[in-house]
């Protein structure tokens, strides 16, 4: 009964049409499943794949047929857009993600705005859709998801971040001009993805949660901006996974104002609860990471089938996965998902 | 008199809490202008100030940009009374120390710096490290500063690790009962600490404070 293929039970879900089952998928970017196990497996190895396309499009590759999960995932980082935009960034290494050493602004006022054409043609962009268009060309029924660090947490990459915190409420003016720049820039980067083979496009913003902004300026910022972003993709035809992390009980509300497709949350949120408040949302998750990371492939079976038994839409890890995650683990949960 | 200092201590609290930094600073001036105790001041308006921001925080009516701009104003207003406090009250007590850092591999620190700021203002002395430390690190400077606690944030789950370490290695070396530790961060929780070994678990900043008193018996 399994008519579908991956990329069009995966497409369908996100266009709230029916499936035979939910689609199991680890987006990439924050949320990637290059765990160490997969790495020694195939041979192509983190830090350097972060900055060879090939390396990064065989990854990909390995972390697809290794793991189960139903999609393939470019790139394997959040920082491929604060340092195009400037910042610098260390790769880190085969078990430790890439990080920014040092933020190019040290405010919002202090912003240098740059062409995006120009911009476009630096850094890893173009690592990344090299990656991606080799991964679409070749696997053309499974989805390839592009990963785009979400508005705040790459403004927060780019000016230090506890003064654009407070910019948020002291420098407004600053602080929206800021969040603009850093939209557009995503738009253009999401849609050069897009040109690539990008058939879903995901955005994590784990500076953009309601513990860390609460309600009021999550709906000035990062509600208005991911929508931007959002509607921009929407117009290329392409749905929109975001991933908000932590506790979302304090901007629950304004969810339903979010215009993606799919709304993936962390573990502490009951996602059955979610749905029944607001039906239209789908919903996706949210196996937890600590468990992935430390449990037996049982428990995580489990946790797995819990959440098919509440309905939940599209099942994945619930945050970013730890490196040394047993990868026996994944492939239990996936299997859980598949067994049916 | 004894009335303006109480009303001038109350606006200087107040100030803090409505995050005016310049408001801290004018009123700072005056309070040492009217020859008001800088260490009453410090304690009954900015601390004050900040304990009560951190409690609006605990309550979801502040978040974290909003307790930023308050730690601003009361360090604004305590770099005006810092330099007029007696010598003797500077050294007078002891404090409690306190090395805080983000583990290696992780370069977010916000969540640190919260509780760097709550810590202070709750009278404890605050190493800190910064972000991005190595197990070790966090070891060395606890040790060569007799602290009491040393206190370790991540925020990706990639680096939990790191803090499991920290407490192997105090083990390997024989000295896990010279330090209390505690964990806190995003990806972490009550259940991660208590499996590492941790002595407690922050689930968030306002409680760092709370937990710290604990485990230091209430001296702070």
């Amino acid at each position: 009964m399994s008519n579908f293929t991956p990329k069009e039970r995966l497409l369908k879900v996100l266009h709230k049409e029916k499936t035979d089952r939910p689609p199991i998928i680890c987006p990439g970017g924050m949320m990637n499943a290059a765990i160490v196990d997969v790495m020694n497996r195939g041979g192509h190895v983190l830090p350097i794949a972060h900055s060879d396309d090939k390396l990064m499009a065989e990854l990909a590759v390995d972390v697809f047929t290794n793991t189960g999960f139903e999609n393939l995932g470019i790139p394997f980082c959040m920082t491929v857009e604060p340092e195009v935009l400037g910042s610098d960034v260390d790769y880190g290494s085969m078990k430790c993600e890439p990080k920014i050493t040092q933020e190019v602004f040290s405010s919002s006022s202090a912003v240098d705005f740059h062409e995006f054409a120009v911009m476009l043609q630096t850094g890893r962009v173009n690592t990344v859709m090299q990656a991606t268009y080799n991964v679409a060309r070749r696997f053309p029924d499974i989805p390839v998801i592009g990963n785009l660090t979400g508005p705040v947490s790459t403004a927060a990459s780019i000016v230090d971040p506890m003064i654009f915190l407070k910019d948020l409420r002291r420098n407004q003016l600053a602080a929206h001009k800021v969040m603009e720049y850093v939209s557009d820039f995503l738009i253009a980067y999401a849609a050069l993805m897009i040109d690539n083979g990008a058939d879903v496009i995901s955005i994590a913003d784990p500076t953009a949660t309601g513990e860390i902004l609460g309600p009021r300026m999550f709906c000035e910022y990062p509600l208005v901006y991911i929508n931007k972003i959002v509607e921009a993709i929407h117009s290329q035809g392409v749905p929109v996974i975001v991933h908000i992390c932590g506790n979302i009980n304090a901007v629950k509300h304004a969810l339903p104002e979010l215009k993606a497709d799919a709304i993936s949350t962390d573990a502490m949120v009951n996602l059955r609860k979610l749905k029944e408040e607001f039906p239209k949302l789908i919903t996706m998750g949210n196996v937890s990471t600590y468990l992935l990371e430390m449990a037996t492939p049982e428990k995580v079976v489990n946790n797995t089938r819990h959440l098919l038994r509440e309905g939940i839409d599209i099942i994945a890890p619930a945050c970013g996965l730890s490196t040394s995650t047993p990868l026996d683990n994944i492939k239990a949960m996936s299997g859980a998902v598949k067994e049916k | 008199m004894a009335n303006n200092k109480e009303e001038l201590l109350k606006q200087l609290a107040d100030a803090v809490v409505d995050m005016d930094e310049e408001k801290a600073v004018e009123l700072a001036q005056i309070i040492v202008a009217e020859g008001i105790d800088a260490y009453e001041a410090i304690e009954k308006g900015l601390s004050a100030g900040m304990e009560v921001a951190g409690r609006l925080f605990e309550e979801e009516e502040y978040f974290i940009p909003e307790l930023l701009m308050c730690s601003d104003a009361m360090y604004a207003g305590l770099g005006v009374l810092k330099p007029h406090l007696k010598a003797k009250e500077g050294a007078a007590e002891e404090k409690v120390k306190v090395v805080i850092g983000v583990i290696e591999g992780d370069t977010h620190d916000i969540g640190k710096n919260l509780v760097k700021i709550l810590l202070e203002t709750s009278g404890y002395e605050i190493i800190d490290l910064g972000r991005d430390i190595s197990p070790q690190k966090f070891i060395d400077a606890a040790k060569e500063q007799d602290a009491k606690i040393i206190a370790i944030s991540t925020l990706m789950t990639t680096t939990m690790d790191g803090l499991a370490e920290v407490i192997r290695l105090l083990r390997q070396q024989d000295i896990r009962e010279q330090f209390k530790v505690m964990v806190g961060g995003a990806p972490v929780s009550q259940a991660f600490a208590d499996k590492i070994g941790a002595d407690s678990y922050a689930v968030n900043a306002a409680t760092a404070v709370r937990l710290a008193r604990q485990l230091t018996d209430g001296v702070a």
